[in-house]
């Protein structure tokens, strides 16, 4: 694992770069909620591209960005934009594909963890629910049949969200300094 | 278990493939009894392997439960298995046959664990802790083959299908010991084989004896694959009418004959067949027990790092609490997110002001005054010196070492900090020729590292601009 300050240092740059982008690309003054939506949204495409693809979740979050804001993604995420474009129309097809899959195999598990609930105790209810929260919250935990998946990506999720924060909040109190002076 | 099947249902539908030996199932075999030949040029002792045999915990019940299970498919066969398992001294007409459902049968279980993975695993482990499922898990062919013949029926009338019955019937009978009822129906498929033997006698009379086992093999999967396209009628009348029908494709009473011969032979084989395979499974149920349980310390390891992030968790032991804290954990981190950019939207009132406004305030006049007067750097200080006043209590209490303790030195340090930055920066901007973002990435990174030394208990209000000095009494330094 990287060192979070390095970590963090490349997750404000991105973020800046996301937020000019985001700026540049709307000519009128926004609304609060709009702004706040855009900076959220650099803000997780930042952290996404801070892992460069490896994890579940990062790409999770970039599919569901492009979804929601294709023209802001694809200009952050700049240089890869070719290749970018091709992979995202995959990654779509393989997600379509996989939503499928996981659908009828989540249904499949599903029925199996019932029966599994009735013989064993309610423990291990509780856990298997538990989980269902855990993946639910991770973004792409839907797709992660595994535990031990879950688990790392949840770690790794974790670590980026507090640098998020940190920076996020750090930023936050400067800006008001300033702008308070 | 249903992806395995309609492979194993080709398989014998299919007696070409058997005999061309394309099939994979067929090298398996193949394989197999060239092992089993081995063995029994090794060993030959009945009576040992006989032992050994029971040793399995396969009480006569459950045998029988096993092999009547392949009725349905391939009737004739399977009945003489009854025979042969019921009756251990009565003629064995078809071993191999019978070996091959075996293996058939741990194919499958095989497919099994590659599709289904760890669930899988578990099932093949509850097989392994009692037999019965064994039993189960060799019953399923019989049964899918059923569905296929009455056109993909509900899983459920799998039972209520013919097959299912009639294989049901012969289990319950095997379980009263009605011997009389099974030495009728044993005599009754004696008869028939007997009948499908002449017919087909002309054309196997040259073979040898090495070539046996192929001829049986040959044998049963022609007459499954019949009984599989005659599974719907009732077979008892019926079957003598097709036999005849199909005189060339059953060989099967050369072996019939043969048998008798080669009885000795094979029970020994089906033996060392069932010996092997339950070898084999012992080998297999291991190595997924280890794999179950590497995967179990990974997954402890890692629920332990999560522990290490998570603060608060470590004292929680259960899984069920942990995953509480966790999902509590990322919830508030997610919030945490939300605000922290609602803040940032609320206190400006455009988006890309952030760095803009920042440095412009806080560098730009650094390097500014370094092309022209000191002056205008210390005026800047000062002005920031009178912010810093109210804050400075709190970066003293907050136990940070800047050294700001008077008022005078404090302002000595800010005077003199500014003025070293100027020649860094004229450093830096000579050697790059970079723009000046990257300037603002070098200080911002100075800012930053600055601000997690401190730590987060420190007033917000002090935090940005006690690390702005810091990184010039850094920059000094350097």
């Amino acid at each position: 694992m990287r060192n979070s300050t390095s970590l963090k240092q490349e997750f404000l740059k991105k973020w800046i770069k996301g937020l000019q982008v985001c700026n540049s690309s709307s000519e009128k003054k926004m609304t609060i909620l709009e702004r706040k939506k855009a900076i959220k949204l650099s803000a997780d495409i930042a952290m996404a591209s801070t892992r460069n693809g490896t994890t579940c979740w990062s790409r999770a979050v970039i599919a569901n960005a492009t979804q929601s804001n294709r023209v802001v993604v694809e200009r952050i995420l700049g240089p890869h934009k070719p290749s970018r474009s091709v992979s995202s129309v995959m990654h779509k097809k393989i997600l379509k594909k996989s939503r499928r899959v996981c659908s009828s195999r989540s249904r499949r598990v599903l029925m199996r963890k019932r029966d599994a609930v009735k013989t064993r105790s309610i423990v291990k209810r509780l856990v298997w629910k538990k989980t269902q929260v855990l993946k639910s919250l991770v973004p792409g935990g839907e797709f992660m049949e595994d535990e031990m998946c879950l688990i790392a990506e949840t770690l790794d999720y974790i670590v980026s969200l507090r640098a998020q924060v940190d920076v996020m909040r750090c930023l936050a109190t400067t800006t008001e300094l300033i702008n308070g002076k | 278990m249903n992806r395995a099947l309609p492979e194993m249902l080709n398989c014998m539908n299919a007696p070409g493939t058997f005999l061309a030996g394309n099939c994979t199932d067929m090298t398996v075999l193949e394989r197999q009894r060239a092992r089993m030949k081995w063995h029994q040029h090794e060993h030959n002792d009945p009576i040992q392997l006989h032992q050994q045999q029971q040793g399995y915990n396969f009480s006569g019940n459950e045998l029988s439960g096993v092999f009547s299970v392949p009725i349905p498919a391939g009737q004739a066969q399977a009945q003489g298995f009854m025979g042969l398992v019921c009756g251990d001294s009565e003629v064995k007409p078809d071993p191999c046959s019978e070996n091959r459902w075996a293996e058939l049968g741990y194919g499958s279980c095989g497919l099994v664990v590659n599709n289904n993975g760890a669930a899988g695993f578990e099932e093949m482990i509850n097989g392994h802790n009692n037999n019965s499922n064994i039993s189960r898990t060799f019953s399923c062919p019989p049964t899918v083959a059923a569905e296929k013949k009455s056109n993909y029926a509900v899983l459920s009338q799998k039972i209520n299908s013919p097959a299912g019955k009639e294989s049901f019937k012969k289990r319950k009978a095997d379980k009263v010991q009605s011997s009389k009822a099974v030495a009728a129906e044993n005599d009754s498929t004696e008869k028939r084989m007997k009948g499908c033997a002449e017919e087909g006698d002309s054309k196997i009379t040259e073979q040898t004896s090495t070539k046996n086992n192929t001829n049986n093999d040959r044998e049963s999967s022609g007459d499954t694959s019949k009984d599989n396209s005659k599974a719907s009628e009732v077979q008892k009348p019926d079957y003598i009418h097709v036999r005849a029908r199909r005189g060339q494709a059953t060989d099967s009473h050369s072996l019939a004959e043969r048998v008798s011969r080669t009885s000795e032979v094979s029970d020994l084989y089906k033996s060392f067949s069932l010996h092997l395979q339950i070898l084999l499974f012992n080998c297999l149920c291991q190595f997924l027990i280890v794999i179950i349980q590497v995967r179990r310390e990974k997954i402890s390891e890692r629920m332990k790092y999560l522990q290490d992030l998570v603060p608060g968790c470590n004292k929680i032991t259960g899984k069920a609490g942990m995953l509480d804290e966790i999902i509590n954990y990322v919830q508030s981190l997610q919030r945490q997110v939300e605000f922290l950019s609602m803040k940032l939207a609320a206190v400006n009132p455009r988006l890309d002001f952030n760095i803009d406004d920042l440095f412009a305030k806080e560098m730009f006049p650094a390097c500014a005054a370094n092309f022209q007067t000191i002056g205008m750097s210390s005026d800047m200080t000062n002005s920031a010196y009178v912010q810093f006043n109210p804050a400075q209590q709190m970066v003293s209490s907050c136990g940070l070492d800047m050294g700001i303790n008077s008022s005078d030195l404090a302002l000595r340090r800010t005077i003199s900090a500014p003025v070293s930055i100027p020649e860094t920066f004229l450093d830096t901007s000579c050697f790059t020729q970079a723009p000046p973002t990257a300037i603002w990435d070098a200080d911002l990174q100075n800012l930053f590292n600055v601000e997690f030394h401190q730590g987060r208990t420190t007033p917000f209000q002090s935090q940005p601009f006690s690390g702005s000095i810091e990184a010039s009494n850094l920059k000094m330094e350097m």
